[in-house]
């Protein structure tokens, strides 16, 4: 402390710890925070192919196709030790192989000042619905849920599915592929 | 010299400028992350606490005339040091050599 330097390096030094602090109750202040939130689903249209998925194999497997509607408000997700929210919408079923299929069908990236109030129509999907057989043909109960990330300042990347959800079965027969 | 002026701070005003530095950077951080807190911003409270900083550099990097109240009072430097102190330091050397020997036998 007998120089400047050394009084200029204490003080920065002393000051990161102090803002480590920070942080760390700023952690504190949100950690028990549950992050939920209702989410309206519907589907419009719902069609299944059977297509070969190039990507993987030759064989035909069922490929879903769907439009959907969406209503989530998650303005009051946000608070500050949240910089940003990753939403995602998944299809989960049941197949003969499968006891759980996840399949995320779309996704979106919303940042702190963006609108959160999500309202949706007619979305189409941002991924493919593949199945990896023939499961989706007369699937009677496929569940769409939302559910996001919650990207923190300082503190866990927390995963959160919200309330709501909406099943809808897929039809008996395949859609021809030319037809759409 | 005009440039001859003394930078260092003596122990007393070492010790106080380091416990203002302290005290004004942790208020300062307190209050940002009230701050912080009401408008759910964290970015204000790294800003309230960089202000804190700002001031807390002001005040307690520069040697400020509060922190040279109690200057050290050295021993002014002897003029007859080359005549008596050459033959009296070989001296004591020789005996405190010799002594612990005798101790340790």
């Amino acid at each position: 402390m007998h120089t400047f330097l050394t009084r200029g390096n204490a003080l920065l030094t002393f000051t990161l710890s102090v803002l480590a602090g920070l942080t760390f109750f700023c952690f504190l202040s949100t950690a028990l925070n549950a992050y939920s939130a209702t989410a309206n689903i519907d589907t419009v249209k719902v069609l299944v192919k059977n297509v070969p998925d190039y990507s993987a194999q030759k064989e035909k497997q069922d490929l879903g196709y769907l439009m959907f509607d969406l209503q989530a408000d998650l303005n009051p997700l946000f608070n500050w030790n949240a910089k940003q929210l990753f939403v995602f919408l998944i299809a989960e079923y049941e197949t003969t192989d499968n006891k759980l299929n996840q399949v995320v069908l779309w996704d979106k990236i919303i940042q702190r000042g963006e609108n959160a109030n999500l309202d949706m129509k007619n979305m189409n999907t941002n991924y493919y619905f593949w199945d990896d057989g023939n499961g989706l043909r007369g699937n009677p109960n496929v569940t769409l849920t939302l559910s996001w990330n919650v990207v923190p300042n300082a503190g866990t990347l927390s995963i959160v599915r919200g309330s709501g959800s909406h099943s809808f079965s897929f039809p008996n027969e395949y859609t021809n592929v030319r037809a759409q | 010299m005009a440039f001859n002026f003394a930078t260092h701070m003596d122990y007393e005003g070492q010790h106080l400028a380091e416990k203002l530095s302290h005290i004004i950077v942790v208020v300062f951080g307190v209050i940002g992350w009230i701050i912080g807190y009401i408008n759910q911003q964290f970015s204000q409270t790294i800003l309230v606490l960089g202000v804190g900083v700002l001031i807390a550099a002001i005040v307690t990097l520069p040697p400020w005339p509060m922190y040279r109240r109690k200057p050290l009072n050295w021993r002014k430097p002897r003029k007859e040091v080359t005549v008596d102190n050459t033959s009296k330091p070989e001296k004591e050397v020789v005996a405190s050599v010799s002594k612990p020997k005798k101790k340790n036998k």
